[in-house]
């Protein structure tokens, strides 16, 4: 472990990083809570409870425990849900509280209050949803709820580095560590990557498709029953070429990282492409599931009874689809901070994203007085 | 020398103005997210644009007719049931309207949360995902249902309906609702039956207006004597008949020998008075006749080519393929069933092949052999079928696979 360089404002370390054990507990919290809300779209409970913030005119905490564990599934749900989201929102409050009263970096402290704003306009989201029972917020609701997860996963990968002391000091120059070597061997074949495919780009493009194909999700599940055949045609569309990009760019990330020193990032980028593969048979099964085969497969198999609609098997698959493509948006997230992107992040945060390390990776060097130099990659060759 | 407390925590330069950029980033990340929607509207009930346009409406008539239907059937918020429909409006309340489950016990708007993606709110067919299925979802409108116990022409009954709720419909999209309680079910199938009685109600509104007399000026007598003890009189009367619809089953021979009954039914299959070779194919495989279209499909591939085409009316004639566009989907012919998949969407009890093979399937080309075969012997059919999957010998021979599924 990295001793603290000088210079940094806290001297004091102990073993016990507090702000990142919090923020994984966020993390987590978050997972389940999000999984929560995935449900009550899948069972659609929403509107399990009439009134909001209070659960049936009594205060939410005071809600009887017993009648809202064995009561009816969707009141389990849709309460269970309000549970975790306060939960989540004070967890939001802890982490913020611990970190304001540390030294911590710009990019970290953005985050937190990003993940505050989001945590309330998200918790303003569902009590609308339920209150003016109106599908369209439900939405929004549906799109914010994964933001929030990418700002915690953040939050806690960044709180993790802070504690090992590595975004402490001046960045270290781990962000060219994947750009050191830019040929990789697949098979037979060694390709030669070009400068943008190495380092946090590839991950972050990655986080971004994934958080946009929860997007196009997210409107196929709220899809209203008035919606015209055609408008949902292209969502469908949208939907299944995101599906594509997301595949392509994973796989670009793992060949991308396969000259990683760190076995981790390596093994990190390969995890990705398994889920992204796992997700494409969970979206099979969602598809088949809400619309049985098509008929070019129906004509080589088909069951000889119908669907069960509604089944527990139907809604965990529905449900997984869901879940995984958030774990996916976590991993991309973790894999772009832990190797590459914090740097950058923390140097965006300091010096606005103009200033920005925007060409950190490229041959160049000093990009803001005091921070980091990248070298040529001829001269790094000759290290 | 810096004392400036600010400028010590943060020394590595300037403050972030990255703060209301992240801001911005967030209130366009939610506006994309909301894009392409303003407030969810409420649901209505569309008008039956095919057939208004087929028959020139104008668009004064369209309102009316869209105002009659309302004030006869309600909204999907707030189904009516006159007393003259036999319907009842405590079941449609339970099956329409948004989903809710705040009562104990109780989930409101069965039909919004189970139905209406595929079959439409107004359940015309066209739900969002319409599109995606094949066979398309049942448009209830004209009143045609398929899998019934009842003569061709009948109304299904409430048994029918409940049965295809409760089953589904084995190699289509129509799931098996077997999960929802009775109580669910039974809301349901009133439902459907009250999107149906009004669908048709609403055509036949719509076709009235063209057996008007003169003095009428083109408007609807909004009488309650013209709309319900007429209109509406003649479609519900329909659905009040299916109960003794049914049709006449004879008892299957207790001593019937299958080999030779299958025999029996084979020879009827091929034989040119059940002529069920012509569709199914010599081989069962469905492969004979496939270039038919079922009712709904039919109705929309002949409008287009013979009326919508050869109108004078240019302008018409243009309105038209639009509502063609927007209230249709692409025509698709029907196929004759594969018989050796064992497969039956009506349900594969002998009793249901034996109503499919005298009635026929209402709605699709599917001819009764009713009146051609005598009652007793359409139990040799049914046992013909349900051997078909299993054949192995006979005049296929080897170059001519069993089953469908070989051919791949
Ligand atoms: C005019 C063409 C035609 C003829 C003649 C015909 N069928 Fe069919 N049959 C069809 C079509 C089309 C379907 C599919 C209907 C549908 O999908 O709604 C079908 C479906 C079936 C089914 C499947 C029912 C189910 O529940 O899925 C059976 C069984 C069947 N036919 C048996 C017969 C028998 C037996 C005969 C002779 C008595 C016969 N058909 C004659 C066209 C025909």
């Amino acid at each position: 472990m990295a001793s603290a360089p000088i210079g940094s404002p806290s001297t004091v370390r102990s073993t016990v990083n507090g702000p990142a054990i919090v923020a994984w507990i966020l993390v987590a919290t978050t997972a389940l809570l999000l999984s929560f809300g995935a449900l009550v779209t899948t069972y659609d409970a929403a509107m399990a409870v009439p009134d909001w913030p209070a659960t049936f005119g009594h205060n939410m905490f005071l809600y009887p425990l017993g009648e809202w564990f064995w009561g009816p599934w969707d009141l389990f749900l849709e309460h269970g849900h309000r549970l975790l989201g306060a939960t989540v929102g004070m967890l939001s409050l802890l982490l913020a509280a611990i970190l304001f009263r540390r030294p911590a970096s710009p990019a970290l402290r953005w985050l937190v209050i990003a993940a505050m704003v989001l945590v309330v306009v998200q918790g303003a989201l569902g009590g609308l949803r339920v209150i003016l029972d109106d599908k369209t917020v439900a939405k929004v609701h549906a799109c914010t709820g994964p933001l929030f997860f990418a700002v915690a996963t953040a939050i806690a990968v960044l709180a993790g580095r802070r504690g090992r002391g590595d975004s402490s000091g001046p960045a270290t120059d781990r962000s060219d560590a994947v750009g050191r070597d830019s040929f990789v061997a697949v098979g037979p074949l060694t390709l030669s990557l070009p400068s943008w495919a190495v380092g946090a780009s590839l991950p972050t493009a990655l986080a971004v498709a994934a958080y946009l194909q929860l997007v196009a999700g997210a409107q196929l599940r709220h899809a209203d029953a008035t919606l015209a055949a055609s408008t949902f045609r292209w969502m469908v569309a949208i939907h299944l070429a995101g599906a594509a990009v997301v595949t392509v760019l994973a796989a670009l990330t793992v060949i991308a990282w396969q000259p990683h020193e760190s076995r981790t990032a390596r093994r990190w980028s390969l995890a990705i492409l398994a889920m992204v593969g796992g997700q494409l048979l969970l979206g099979g099964g969602a598809w088949l599931f809400t619309w049985g085969l098509p008929a070019w497969l129906q004509e080589a198999w088909a069951p000889a009874e119908a669907i069960l609609a509604r089944s527990p098997r139907g809604a965990a698959v529905i449900t997984g689809h869901v879940i995984l493509g958030m774990m996916i948006l976590g991993a991309a997230v973790v894999l772009a901070l832990e190797w590459g992107g914090a740097e950058r992040l923390e140097q965006i945060a300091r010096t606005g994203i103009r200033g920005g390390g925007r060409r950190l990776h490229g041959p160049q060097a000093r990009l803001v007085p005091g921070a980091v130099t990248v070298r040529p990659r001829s001269e790094r060759g000759a290290r | 020398m810096n004392n400036n407390p600010a400028d010590v925590r943060h020394p590595r330069g300037p403050r972030p103005v990255w703060g209301m950029k992240l801001l911005v980033l967030l209130v366009l990340l939610v506006m994309f997210a909301a894009s392409g929607c303003g407030a969810t509207p409420p649901a209505w009930f569309r008008l039956n644009m095919v057939e208004a346009t087929k028959q020139k409406l104008t668009p004064e008539q369209e309102r009316q007719v869209a105002t009659v239907i309302s004030a006869m059937f309600g909204t999907p918020d707030n189904p009516v049931a006159l007393p003259e429909t036999g319907l009842d409006e405590a079941k449609l309340r339970l099956a329409a309207g948004p989903v809710r489950s705040d009562i104990v016990g109780r989930k409101n708007g069965l039909y919004r949360e189970h139905c209406a993606h595929c079959h439409g709110v107004t359940g015309d067919a066209l739900g969002p995902t319409a599109a995606f299925l094949n066979p398309y979802p049942r448009d209830y409108r004209p009143g045609i249902f398929k899998f019934k116990s009842t003569e061709r022409a009948d109304k299904p009954t409430h048994a029918d309906l409940t049965r295809v709720l409760k089953k589904g419909i084995p190699g289509t999209s129509m799931p098996s609702f077997a999960l929802l309680s009775e109580t669910q079910i039974d809301a349901l199938v009133e439902y459907v039956k009250y999107l149906s009685i009004r669908g048709e109600t609403e055509i036949g509104l719509i076709r009235a207006i063209f057996e008007l007399d003169e003095e009428a000026e083109g408007k609807l007598p909004e009488t309650r004597e013209f709309l319900v003890g007429e209109r509406l009189a003649e479609v519900v009367e329909k659905w009040k008949a299916a109960d003794t619809a049914l049709i006449d089953v004879p008892e299957m021979p207790a001593d019937i020998d299958l080999v030779e009954s299958i025999a029996k039914g084979r020879e009827l299959f091929y034989g040119d008075k059940a002529n069920c070779v012509k569709c199914h194919g010599p081989t069962a495989l469905g492969d004979g006749q496939a270039n038919d279209y079922d009712d709904w499909n039919k109705y929309v591939v002949e409008w287009t080519s013979k009326e919508v085409n050869g109108d004078a009316d240019k302008q018409w004639v243009n309105r038209a393929h639009r509502v063609l566009d927007g209230d249709t989907l692409e025509p698709r012919t029907i196929q004759p069933r594969n018989l050796r998949r064992g497969i039956y969407r009506g349900g594969r009890r002998p009793l249901d092949l034996y109503y499919r093979i005298h009635a026929g399937i209402n709605g699709a080309p599917m001819p009764g052999a009713k009146g051609t075969v005598p009652p007793e012997d359409i139990w040799h059919i049914v046992n013909y079928v349900q051997s078909l999957p299993y054949e192995l010998d006979g005049e296929l021979g080897a170059d001519r696979p069993m089953v469908a599924r070989d051919r791949f």
